[in-house]
């Protein structure tokens, strides 16, 4: 094989990816996975210094992977491929019931980047401020992580241990992401604060999904990006609401919940506490959603 | 290295792992596609790859292959196409460093959209940045090719 064909590898199916990965792994290359490469292209100068130098890194292309670029609807679950990209969600006429992902997909950059980006590469990168991440978090998502050594399933909720870190290891690939389907009657919710014209703040989101019986609270999911070191769910806040009444919530007792959820930081776009600001505020817009007037 | 642009199937030397705005700019000579920020964020290198809209700066020459490829300079034939005489009409083009990614981002809307209304094409060329026109004279430059296209009076 050729320098160039040693350096970018496109597996025609995930075993093959698996394997690929596994050997570089093994034999200690510099590499990388790349799927609609949004933030890989963007961090790393991946680019040789010519148009037919070969590169430092070897890459194995996954965009084109036939298992990762599928979903299945199984009754009320939805798999997802790692490699759907946000801009199939936004269009795929199954996966319109989750919508709180729908919507979330719409403001991850523009329709370029929707039509580029993936599921996987979203968790992958790790960003605190994921997006789709959120969105998959509400909808207690399931990541399926495939190596040569088998496929393990870990929650979405417990894949990331802190900034950047993750339970996945080298060799593993995001081969899907299993998501609950909502009840039909669902408050699925998606806000973004902060944006490109407010270049001061910084984009705090939230992602929810809320069942009820009747009145009361049967079951609360939260995705939160921007407010900690990772993309997290809310549990304090899940915990307080769950079981309660919709109506005459606690409002204080929310904040609280908010408070002991999320560890905001200053930086160079915001501070903490406008931060925890503007969660508390997201937080108390989902209760009022629940209970309208 | 094959790649099929603008309906053209090219053998390209070139590494895999370059940016296939710089293929499509150095060894197939199409400058016509424009590098901005080269970070995704400007929209000024916008192409269809497989009929969606991707900024060439983000997606590999190797990523490219076996897709159908179109640039700014596939969109005419002959003459100038519908959308971009709209666009010199309606002074959609001012500078015109946005121009052909704005071109493209609205080729991908009017194919999937026949008569998109004032927010469906600011959400369409929400991701292509122009310094010039204020965005108002390129909307209505889309919405024009849209008449024009449906067949309507010029
Ligand atoms: C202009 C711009 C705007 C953006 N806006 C937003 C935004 O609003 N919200 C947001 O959340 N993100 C945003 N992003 C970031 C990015 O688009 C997303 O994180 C996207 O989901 C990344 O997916 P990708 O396929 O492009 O990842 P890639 O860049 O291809 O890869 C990212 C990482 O994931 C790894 N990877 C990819 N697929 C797999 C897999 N199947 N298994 C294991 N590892 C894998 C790669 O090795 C790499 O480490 C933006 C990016 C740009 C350039
Ligand atoms: S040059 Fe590609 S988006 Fe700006
Ligand atoms: S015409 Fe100059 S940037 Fe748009």
């Amino acid at each position: 094989m050729s320098a160039l064909g040693e350096s970018f590898f496109r597996p025609r199916d995930l075993g093959e990816a698996c394997a690929r990965v596994a050997d570089l792994v093994t034999r200690g290359v510099p590499h990388h996975v790349i799927a609609g490469g949004t933030d890989l292209v963007v961090e790393s100068h991946l680019r040789p210094p010519s148009t037919v130098a070969p590169p430092a890194t070897t890459l194995v292309d996954v965009s084109r992977v036939p298992e990762l670029v599928e979903f299945a609807v199984r009754g009320d679950t939805i798999r997802l491929g790692g490699g759907v990209t946000f801009l199939t969600v936004r269009r795929a006429p199954a996966l319109a019931p989750l919508r709180v992902l729908v919507e979330a997909g719409k403001d991850v950059g523009a329709i370029q980047i929707q039509a580029r980006g993936t599921l996987a590469g979203n968790v992958v990168t790790a960003s605190p401020a994921g997006d789709g991440v959120a969105a998959l978090m509400a909808l207690e998502a399931v990541v399926g992580l495939r190596s040569v050594r088998g496929e393990r399933a870990v929650p979405l909720r417990d894949y990331y241990q802190g900034y950047k870190k993750t339970v996945r290891a080298a060799d593993e690939l995001v081969a899907w992401l299993d998501v609950r389907v909502p009840a039909a009657d669902a408050f699925q919710s998606w806000r973004k604060v902060g944006t490109r014209l407010a270049q001061a703040i910084s984009k705090v989101a939230l992602a929810a999904v809320v069942e009820r019986d009747g009145e009361t609270i049967r079951r609360a999911r939260f995705g939160m990006a921007s407010v900690a070191p990772t993309t997290s769910p809310l549990a304090h806040v899940e915990r307080f609401l769950e079981g309660r009444a919709a109506r005459g919530l606690d409002l204080a007792g929310l904040d609280a919940a908010v408070d002991a959820d999320v560890s905001p930081i200053d930086d160079v776009r915001s501070t903490a506490e406008y931060r925890r600001h503007v969660a508390r505020a997201l937080v108390r817009e989902v209760a009022r959603g629940l209970a309208p007037k | 290295m094959k790649l099929q642009v603008n309906g053209v199937m090219h053998e390209v030397e070139a590494s895999p792992t370059a940016r296939l705005l710089d293929v499509l700019r150095g060894p197939l000579g199409l400058t016509g596609t424009k590098e901005g920020c080269g970070e995704g964020e400007c929209g000024s290198c916008t192409i269809l790859l497989d009929g969606l809209p991707v900024n060439a700066c983000l997606v590999l020459a190797g990523q490219a292959e076996g897709a159908e490829i179109l640039t700014v300079e596939g969109l005419a034939a002959g003459q100038l196409a519908p959308l971009q005489q709209c666009f010199v009409d309606d002074g959609g083009a001012q500078c015109g460093i946005c121009t052909p990614g704005m071109l493209i981002a609205a080729e991908a809307l009017l194919r999937r959209n026949k008569a998109p209304d004032d927010a469906e094409i600011r959400e369409a060329i929400a991701g292509n940045i122009c310094r010039c026109t204020g965005y108002q004279r390129i909307v209505d430059a889309i919405k024009h090719a849209a008449v024009v296209r449906a067949g309507g009076a010029s």
